[in-house]
This record gives C-alpha cells, sequence and structure tokens, in this order.
C-alpha cells in the first residue's frame, strides 16, 4: 500500500479524460443577474460544473467589469479579466426599465432553478424582480441576493464594494506592518471570498432542494463573509484586546515570516507544530533549539519575546541559503516552507496545467489564450472551460428562440422597441476586429431546425 | 420593526410607489422570519455524515465545521495526543488549553480519539467510513493510503463514499508526490499563490518594503471554502446517481485558482506585476488614507466618482488638470502619486465623520439627480474590529454566535454565512475536549463491542 498512490490519483484525475466525464450541476438553469465581481462569480462556479447560465445584463455598456481592466489594458477589445469572471455563460441584453423586458426576465426566471443578483439592498423586490416576485411564478426557486451587508439591518442600504466591505468588517487594519501603513487584502478578496460563500449557499440550496422540493432565499452578505474569517472576535473575548497587525509574521505560529535567501529570491516559512520545529532545527543544523525551553514547545514559542527571538535566528539564516537548499530541505525533513510566487511564474507553472486551474484553451470568437480554470478537482465529474464570454446580447436569438420560444420576427420586434439590445462600438464591449457577424451561427441562431 | 420603516436613501426615486411599497413590505416580512430563531428548522445537509482526520490542517477542520453549520453530523477524529492545531493561537492566548482558532472552529463537531497506528482502530474507521457520506483527509498525501484506509481502500466500502483531500499540492501530479511531506499552513499557501508578491509598498525601506502577508488566513478560509463548495457539488451528482468521488483542493493554489487575476495578469502582460502600495491595478483612488483621527477608505472608482469626490473634498480646482483628464488608469504611477498626494492632503485636514457626514450628504443630493451623472464617491471610516463590534447591525443580524470556553467565558465567534431562509445554517454548540464524544459516537456508529474486545 502507499508505493503506488501517486498513479492511482493520476489515473483519477487525468486531464485527458475530462470531456468524457459527466457534470455534476447538468440540467441546472441559472439566471444571471449580477454584475462586476461578487455575485458572477457565484454563478461561475455553477457554470463551470455544468449548470446553464444565463447573464442578463443592460443593453449597450452592461456589466461594469467588461470596462475595467488592470491598468486600461484590453485583450482583442476584451477585458481579459471579466473573460476570467464569466465563462461558459449565456450572454444576452434586456432592457429591464421596459415593460416587455421585465416580461421576459420573468418568463425565464419561471423556468429558472436559480437566480443571482447583486443590486442594492431592496433593489430587485422594488422593481418586481425580487424573490417575493419570482416565487409566485416559480416556489421551487433558489434565489440569491449579494449585498454588502445583507438585505435586513440598519446598514442594508450603506453602499458597498470589496474595500468598502473590507473596511466595514474590520479587515481592512490587519494587513501591514506594526506601526506602519495598512494595506488592502488586493485582487478584491472581498469579493471574491464572499463570492465563493454565496455559492455555497447555492449548492446548499440545490442539495436542500433535490431532497425536498423545496426552493429559498439566500441572504449573502459580503462584510459578515470576510468577518467569518477573523481570529479577533474571540480574541477579544478572551482577552479584552484586539488583535493588532503583524506584518509577516503569524501569530499563531512561530516562526512564521516572508524572509530574503541568499540569491535574492523570498520565501516563507511557518511552524505550527512540534513535529514541524524539531525539522526545522535540525534542517538548520540546530537541532538542540527544540529542546531549549524557550522553544520547546508551541505554548512556549508563540510567546512575543520568544516568538522575536527564534524569527530572527530564523532570518538569519535564511540569508545564508538559497531558496533551492531551502525547499530541499523542507522536502526532506518535512517543514512548512513556500517560496513567493509572482504572477509570471504562476502563469507557466506546470504543476497547475496538471491541476487543470491553469488551462491552456483555445476559444470560438478569441482563439489562444492561458486562463483560470476550477479550483477544486472532481474526479468524476471534473469543472471545464467551455467557452470564453460574448459581447452583450450575443447569445439573444439563441436564448430566446431556444428557452422562450419566440420567434424571428417576435425578435426583430424587441430589437426595433430597444427591449433587447447589443453593445455599443467600445474597446471591452465590441467583438474582436476580425470577427464577422454574418458567419456566425450562433449569433444568427435560426431555432431548433437548424440546430 | 425600525429598520424595514428606515427612511429610504440613495435610491429613493426605485422606492416609490403603492406596487414597490408593497413588495419591499412582503420582503421585509420575510427577512424578519428568516433572522428569528433556526429553531425547529432543517439544515441544508442534514443527514449527511463527515469524518474529519488531519494533522494541524486547518483549511481541513475549518471546511468541516462550514458544512456542519449547513446540518452535516461532522465526526473529528485525533490521535491520542490531541490534533496539533489545538495548539496554533494568536500569540499563545489559550482558553483551558485550547487555542482560539480550533475553538471557533470546533462549532456541531464531535470529538474522538482513535490511534490510526493501531490496526484495531483502523478497523474501527473503517466501520466510521463505511457509514459516512464524506471522509475529509488533511494528513500528507498518500499517509492514509498506506495505512490502508485511504480513499483506494475506502471506496470498496462502498460506492457512494465522497473522500475530499485538503494538502498544499494536492493529491496527484509529480509536483504533488514531490513535495508530499512540506504541510500546509495559511502563510506558505499565501505565498505558493503569489498573493504576497502584490502587497506592500515597495518603497519602504527594509525589510517593510517585502512581499507582504495577507493579515487573515486568506488562503486556508479560501481553501476550506473550495472544499466546501467541491463537496455540495459532489454530493448533488451523488444524490443523482449514488455515486462518491474523490475531491481534491490544493492549498497552494486556493487564491490563484479562485481569484485568478494573477494567473490573467501573467498570461496578457508575460510578467509579474510589482508592489504598487496604496493603489490599485484597476481603480482610483480606491485604497485607505488617513484623516485626522484615524484611518479612511476612499473608493471613487468611475469618472463621475472621482469628480464627485473632488466636490466632497472642494478640490474642484484638480478637475480641469490635464494630467488628470487622461484616464486615471494610467500605467505611470507617478502621475497617480501626484495626484494621490493632492487627495491625501485635502484628507488630512479633516475628520472621519466630517469627510462620512460630506459624503453621505453628496450621495443623497446625487440620488435625487436625474442622469445619475454626479457619482457615487465613498470616503467611509475604515473600523478597527473593536470598531465594527459597535455597529448595532450585526446584533440585528444575528452574524456572530455566542459560546462559551473551556473556562467558562462567554466568548463570541463569528456566526455562519450566507443566511438561508428555509434551511438555515447554524451554530449548535462549540466544545472540543479531547475525546468528550467517544462513547456517543461509538455507540451511534456500532462501534461499542469493538472497543470492549481491546
Amino acid at each position: 500500500m502507499g508505493a503506488d498512490y501517486f498513479s492511482f490519483t493520476h489515473h483519477l484525475f487525468d486531464s485527458a479524460k475530462t470531456s468524457e466525464k459527466p457534470e455534476a450541476l447538468e440540467g441546472i438553469r441559472v439566471l444571471d443577474l449580477a454584475r462586476v465581481i461578487y455575485g458572477p462569480m457565484v454563478s461561475k462556479w455553477l457554470a463551470l460544473f455544468g449548470a446553464t447560465v444565463i447573464k442578463v445584463e443592460e443593453p449597450d455598456l452592461g456589466d461594469d467589469w467588461r470596462t475595467g481592466s488592470y491598468w486600461a489594458k484590453y485583450w482583442k477589445d476584451s477585458c481579459p479579466y471579466f473573460q476570467s469572471l464569466n465563462p461558459n455563460k449565456y450572454f444576452v441584453g434586456i432592457d429591464l426599465k421596459k415593460k416587455r423586458g421585465k416580461e421576459l426576465l420573468m418568463e425565464l426566471a419561471r423556468q429558472s432553478d436559480v437566480v443571482v443578483e447583486n443590486y442594492r439592498a431592496g433593489l430587485a423586490e422594488a422593481w418586481g424582480i425580487g424573490y417575493t416576485s419570482i416565487k409566485e411564478v416559480n416556489p421551487g426557486i433558489i434565489y440569491i441576493s449579494c449585498c454588502g451587508y445583507g438585505q435586513w439591518g440598519p446598514l442594508r442600504f450603506f453602499p458597498s464594494w470589496d474595500l468598502i466591505a473590507q473596511s466595514m468588517s474590520g479587515v481592512a487594519r490587519l494587513t501591514g506592518f506594526p506601526g506602519q501603513q495598512t494595506f488592502k487584502l488586493n485582487d478584491y478578496y472581498g469579493d471574491f471570498f464572499p463570492g465563493l460563500l454565496g455559492a455555497i449557499g447555492v449548492l446548499a440550496a440545490l442539495n436542500f432542494r433535490e431532497r425536498t422540493g423545496e426552493g429559498q432565499f439566500i441572504d449573502m452578505a459580503q462584510a459578515e463573509a470576510l468577518m467569518r474569517t477573523m481570529h479577533n472576535w474571540i480574541y477579544m473575548s478572551v482577552t479584552g484586546e484586539d488583535l493588532k497587525r503583524t506584518g509577516n509574521f503569524d501569530p499563531t505560529m512561530a516562526p512564521s515570516g516572508i524572509f530574503r535567501t541568499s540569491d535574492g529570491r523570498f520565501i516563507s516559512v511557518a511552524v505550527a507544530t512540534d513535529g514541524q520545529f524539531s525539522a526545522l532545527a535540525e534542517a538548520m543544523g540546530r537541532p538542540e533549539l527544540a529542546r531549549e525551553v524557550r522553544f520547546s514547545g508551541v505554548e512556549q514559542r508563540l510567546k512575543p519575546e520568544h516568538a522575536e527571538e527564534i524569527n530572527a535566528m530564523l532570518g538569519d539564516w535564511i540569508a545564508t541559503r538559497t531558496e533551492d537548499e531551502i525547499m530541499d530541505l523542507a522536502r526532506k525533513k518535512g517543514f512548512p516552507a513556500a517560496p513567493v510566487k509572482d504572477d509570471w511564474e504562476l502563469v507557466n507553472d506546470k504543476w497547475r496545467r496538471e491541476r487543470g486551474s491553469l488551462v491552456d484553451f483555445d476559444d470560438e470568437m478569441y482563439g489562444r489564450g492561458t486562463w483560470v480554470g476550477p479550483a477544486v478537482a472532481l474526479e468524476k465529474t471534473p469543472g471545464r472551460l467551455k467557452t470564453l464570454t460574448r459581447p452583450i446580447g450575443y447569445h439573444n436569438r439563441y436564448v430566446l428562440k431556444k428557452y422562450l420560444r419566440l420567434s424571428e420576427e417576435e425578435i426583430q420586434k424587441l430589437e426595433r422597441d430597444r427591449v433587447i439590445g447589443y453593445w455599443v462600438n467600445r474597446v471591452g464591449l465590441r467583438p474582436p476586429a476580425y470577427w464577422e457577424a454574418d458567419r456566425d451561427p450562433v449569433f444568427n441562431y435560426q431555432g431548433e431546425a437548424e440546430e | 420593526m425600525t429598520e424595514g420603516r428606515e427612511r429610504p436613501q440613495v435610491y429613493s426615486k426605485h422606492m416609490v410607489g403603492r406596487q414597490t411599497q408593497e413588495h419591499l413590505a412582503r420582503f421585509d416580512r420575510m427577512l424578519k422570519e428568516m433572522m428569528g430563531s433556526a429553531e425547529g428548522k432543517p439544515g441544508s445537509i442534514e443527514g449527511v455524515r463527515v469524518i474529519e482526520v488531519g494533522e494541524a490542517n486547518f483549511p481541513s477542520i475549518i471546511c468541516a465545521a462550514m458544512l456542519g453549520e449547513l446540518g452535516a453530523e461532522v465526526v473529528k477524529v485525533e490521535p491520542p495526543g490531541g490534533d496539533p492545531a489545538r495548539k496554533v493561537t494568536p500569540h499563545g492566548v489559550y482558553t483551558g488549553g485550547v487555542g482560539l482558532p480550533f475553538l471557533m472552529e470546533a462549532r456541531n463537531k464531535y470529538h474522538v480519539i482513535l490511534d490510526l497506528e493501531q490496526e484495531a482502530d483502523r478497523e474501527k474507521f473503517r466501520i466510521l467510513a463505511g457509514q459516512a457520506d464524506l471522509v475529509i483527509d488533511g494528513l500528507r498525501p498518500g499517509r492514509m493510503d498506506e495505512l490502508g484506509i485511504g480513499y483506494r481502500q475506502l471506496r470498496e466500502l462502498h460506492g457512494g463514499l465522497i473522500y475530499l483531500a485538503i494538502s498544499p499540492y494536492g493529491h496527484f501530479t509529480d509536483k504533488a508526490q514531490q513535495e508530499q511531506n512540506i504541510p500546509d499552513t495559511d502563510l506558505t499557501a499565501q505565498s505558493a499563490s503569489g498573493y504576497p508578491s502584490i502587497t506592500g509598498d515597495p518603497e519602504a525601506p527594509e525589510p517593510f518594503n517585502f512581499p507582504l502577508r495577507a493579515g487573515i488566513w486568506a488562503a486556508s478560509y479560501m481553501s476550506a471554502a473550495l472544499g466546501v463548495a467541491g463537496t455540495l457539488t459532489a454530493l448533488i451528482y451523488k444524490q443523482r446517481t449514488g455515486k462518491g468521488q474523490m475531491v481534491d483542493v490544493a492549498t497552494n493554489d486556493a487564491i490563484s485558482a479562485w481569484q485568478g487575476f494573477s494567473l490573467v495578469w501573467g498570461f496578457t502582460n508575460e510578467m509579474p506585476r510589482v508592489r504598487v502600495g496604496n493603489f490599485d491595478w484597476c481603480l482610483f483612488p480606491y485604497g485607505y488614507y488617513e484623516a485626522k483621527d484615524g484611518y479612511v477608505t476612499v473608493a471613487a472608482v468611475s469618472d463621475a466618482d472621482f469628480r464627485g469626490l473632488l466636490k466632497i473634498l472642494g478640490r474642484w480646482d484638480l478637475e480641469d488638470d490635464w494630467r488628470y483628464l487622461f484616464d486615471r488608469l494610467t500605467t505611470d504611477v507617478d502621475i497617480l502619486r501626484e495626484l494621490e498626494k493632492e487627495i491625501k492632503g485635502e484628507i488630512a485636514k479633516h475628520t472621519r465623520d466630517e469627510l462620512l457626514q460630506k459624503t453621505l450628504q453628496y450621495s443623497a443630493k446625487a440620488a435625487r439627480d436625474r442622469l445619475r451623472g454626479r457619482g457615487f464617491p465613498l470616503v467611509v471610516k475604515t473600523l478597527s474590529p473593536a470598531e465594527v463590534l459597535k455597529e448595532r447591525h450585526w446584533e440585528v443580524r444575528g452574524s456572530f454566535a455566542e459560546a462559551e470556553d473551556p473556562e467558562g467565558r462567554k466568548v463570541r465567534i463569528p456566526g455562519p454565512v450566507p443566511k438561508m431562509s428555509e434551511s438555515l445554517p447554524r451554530v449548535k454548540w462549540v466544545r472540543c475536549r479531547l475525546g468528550e464524544d467517544n462513547d456517543q459516537v461509538f455507540e451511534k456508529y456500532g462501534l461499542m463491542e469493538k472497543n470492549q474486545k481491546d
């Protein structure tokens, strides 16, 4: 036993077989009214694992994130970050301010299993597309509202972004060195983590519905999600004091920190257990450290004065070794260590490609690129990337004909009345320059007969 | 209920009209009920049985806790000395010998001792797993297999078993095999995910210019939640087909794979990002600034928001400066620094309360603007955790749960997220004395006899 474990697992997760395997959420229909990151990530999980996700946007400008890109740089006229947030979805442009637009939406909602929205609290209800309205036409609906502080409570109307939620939850004050400036959690952790908890809510509700047939309403509060991760509350209850920022030292583990190696690389080491400390002490060539009273047990090492001392010793040692030397020792002796990777190293990582979290993908509209795949590997029902995003309204014909059974004439009337619409000719919104509208069978979807 | 009746703010134009008010009243009635007690309501995955094994593996511990909140029955199996995770705690603060993170995540769990080094106890483990829907493996990859109780062996017990493995590099690939001895921590997982490389101030003196750790367990909580989402997805498949499967989370990939922007940047720029301190790569201003009496958070992300901010700060004179008329997302950080200096200077003149009041007044006015062209700039207080507790909002929502620690003290822990109307997540109990549930669990799962035979 044990010897060939990794060939056993290799076989289970062989990525070459992904396309032959079933999808766990096949047949589940999701109506996605969300924008930016937080809400769209809820339905991204569902889309990666096989649900049919119809993303409804306002005609012309659509989701704000289409035109928001890092350092304002675009890829084939699209925002590459938006691409990574909304794969596998269908894109429909409907003007919800028009009565007929709302009717179309309600009809789509009637056929759906899940609705995702992240308007401000109460707004969807006020518009008549909230849970209480949709439940009347579709009692089994699972409806998740994602907002900053939840739909209930005195702060519910208070505005929120990732950064504001970080501020209102207290997370904002925890990153940085003591006495130095405080930093935000970058890349919108305040959207991504709450989005993941939102997906969990929907998946839990889907499990509940499989068992009981009942749908429900889910109230997802961004700031609460961040508060769920903090040790501060219980620390305050026990000590009466706030837990303050401690720079690169993780106050739950001593030693711990990010250090510079002799070859100018950054590496992190953190020691959680006595076994790991003995391993580190041996690696440092000083096994006797593990027997010294002040370092001899976790309780001792975590005392601030002892932690500082052992951290300094670790830093001095790392400064005399290369990254490779330390990682070799970590492998041999078994203590937690990792190089601090950067974006370019990540995207060139063979391991991530083998896991499937990084995918070299050839898209019908956008061609070849390297994208983010599913963050979790499932043996029998792996998630997968099927398409990148499309411009606003690209799937109007496809969705309205296939699901609402509208005729070409009805669709043309909706176009004339500006109930449904498309993109405007701006970077981030328009299709790539080489795309030929007339030749695209999905954009010009004729209906089932010619499918 | 005053919360429901307070004057609608910022989007008042949508909140008038009889029908709208009816919708909202109906919604409020539902919410009020939803925020009440969970008593008598079912859990989402009630009846699902979870066995958790691990060594100082917090993602596994948190993952099991979250599944427990959703109604699963969670049995945590520990070695005779206890999981070393019990000792992991901020600044060495313990209560009754238990670390605070472990206690906080001991919600709704049964704690039993089994010595998996002994065949007799491994047999008991097989009996437990034979009745479980999910085994969470937080040990070194391959360790359970060596013991004869890994996925390869357990799946023979019943085909419906879901086996969730959580480890730094996962349980498959050559890399996973090569690195299998390296244990997981939050900090190393953040680093391998590239997260610290984009945080911090490169201009600060050493070592303050180093890559910077996120001050919460950003990787551990992300990994745990990914484990929960993976499990729930596998459970849906199981409900439909009866089939279990293996689910694999790599903590060193959790942040990079779920947030993904590092990978997108890497692909589109073919070089790494450098740290940009208080700046963002997409939005400006979007960061923390020092007011007279502490930090405020400024988010003015659209052009209209930015112009609104200039009004709030009384700096409309900057509006026609050509350098800032261009898209503010220039790659020229020097221009941003200049502009930031102006904003910093202005904010430092006011107190946090003054700035918040100006923001609220401005947005009330802007909301009435027919074209909504005045933007929605935000300058709010950057709250410390102690200040967060003063907000009545969390009390009204029941965002925290109260528990008794081993020393008999009332302690506050964060409650489950999100809130659900029919199958409510909840904290039923918080306790974790080592082996305290042995008898109860052994009896329930039919291990008693085995126990006496030993």
